[in-house]
């Protein structure tokens, strides 16, 4: 006699727990907080031998429901963009489902509603939040009001520029690259107009939003964990930016330094 | 290091919570993860002021914004991946990595190699400082919840 399988996802529990991890990951939190988001979800709903295994592209998740019956599933996962008050919201169902303040239905209602959260800021906060962030490490590099101005201003253009890289959904790699790109080119331009500003304090002061810090940490906390597979896939991930930023960076130079040598800059 | 006590204090605090806003970090965090930042980068510059060599003071900055991002991150219930971030960023070696492309574009590449393993130096300074802060606090939060262990045949069959 065939045995009847049963879709996985017809699960709410199964559906609450992919969720929560898929949330965790797609918005730049660590694997090993999935994994153990996972976990005590799965306790808190009254379900042994919770099992999952998390990478920064995909989630395995297994589990024994109360009638014995294992139920196993894949997910494959795709970075979306970084968002830690998401992150932070599946961190507080899950506290508030162990603690019992919320039954299954609840939390998953919440975890769908979380899928949908936009950030504190929107996108055209963010223009500001570029120019403090950049005028802050200007301001730490040795700059002075012009410089911290400068460096703001062009962080911010580089933050739009970033904004139309992702309304016409384009790799996060070409957005490195672009805004390594602008960063070292506009500081070139805006020397015309301004002629007394530190270069290098208002490149690096611009630069720094860009910095691959999440993954870093991310890198960092994972490898603690003993997660050596993510911790690997978050240092490369940052890594990479870093090079793409760079490498925009230098071609931008280069091509200063050919437009210099040609006399027309 | 050649910036105020004020410069240092401001540019830490405005650095931090400009990147936290732009990883779309919970605004309740935004200040205490400022303050974390300023810890941080304080302990870096007042001891390079002193001194004390590059990596070690940003080694000493980033345990102490960890272990501070833990706590807080603990006395919260927020993820700590928002603390530490902020108790991070502001000793990311900029100005070297600046330095390192500009010189590589002009063709020095002995001075920018140079530069470059200066900065590779210091992002492995602040790799271990963050690691260390976490190690040491979850072996204290082990710690803590440890219960003592009854010796066998205490309780009654």
């Amino acid at each position: 006699m065939k045995e009847k399988l049963t879709p996985a996802l017809d699960q709410p529990c199964m559906e609450a727990l992919q969720l929560a991890g898929r949330i965790i990951i797609e918005n730049g939190g660590e694997t090993y907080r999935a994994e153990e988001t996972i976990a005590h979800m799965g306790m808190a709903l009254g379900l042994t031998e919770v099992e999952s295994f998390a990478v920064p592209s995909g989630l395995f998740i297994s589990y024994r429901r109360p009638d014995g019956v294992l139920e196993t599933s894949v997910k494959r996962v795709h970075r979306q963009e970084t968002n830690l008050t998401r992150v932070d919201w599946v961190n507080r169902i899950s506290r508030m489902l162990s603690a019992g303040e919320l039954d299954l239905m609840q939390a998953l209602s919440r975890l769908r509603g979380i899928q949908r959260l936009p950030g504190p800021v929107s996108s055209v906060w963010r223009l500001p939040a570029a120019l403090v962030c950049a005028g802050g490490f200007s301001l730490l590099f040795g700059g002075g009001w012009k410089e911290v101005l400068c460096s703001g201003l062009i962080a911010a253009l580089v933050q739009l520029a970033g904004n139309l890289f992702s309304r016409f959904r384009m790799h996060w790699y070409a957005a490195s690259i672009a805004g390594g790109f602008l960063t070292e080119l506009l500081p070139h331009l805006a020397v015309l107009l301004v002629p007394e500003i530190s270069m290098a304090a208002t490149v690096a002061g611009a630069l720094m939003p860009l910095v691959p810090g999440l993954a870093m940490t991310n890198a960092v906390q994972d490898t603690l964990r003993g997660d050596m597979v993510s911790g690997m896939s978050h240092g490369t991930q940052a890594l990479l930016t870093a090079c793409c930023i760079a490498g925009g960076a230098l071609l931008s130079a280069a091509l200063l330094g050919f437009l210099q040598r040609r006399m027309i800059l | 290091m050649n910036i105020s006590f004020w410069q240092a204090a401001l540019g830490s605090l405005g650095g931090s919570v400009g990147f936290a806003l732009l990883a779309h970090a919970p605004l309740r965090s935004l200040l205490p993860g400022g303050c974390i930042a300023v810890l941080s980068f304080l302990i870096y510059w007042f001891l390079a002021s002193l001194g004390i060599s590059e990596s070690l003071s940003v080694f000493a900055g980033s345990l102490a914004g960890a272990l501070a991002g833990h706590l807080v991150s603990r006395r919260m219930k927020m993820i700590s991946t928002i603390f530490l971030v902020s108790a991070i960023v502001p000793v990311v070696p900029g100005l070297g990595l600046y330095r390192t492309m500009s010189l590589l574009a002009q063709g020095l590449t002995a001075e920018g190699a140079d530069q470059g393993i200066r900065a590779m130096i210091t992002i492995a300074m602040i790799s271990l400082g963050l690691g260390a802060g976490s190690f040491i606090d979850q072996r204290s939060h082990l710690h803590r919840n440890r219960k003592d262990p009854e010796p066998p045949g205490s309780r009654p069959a």
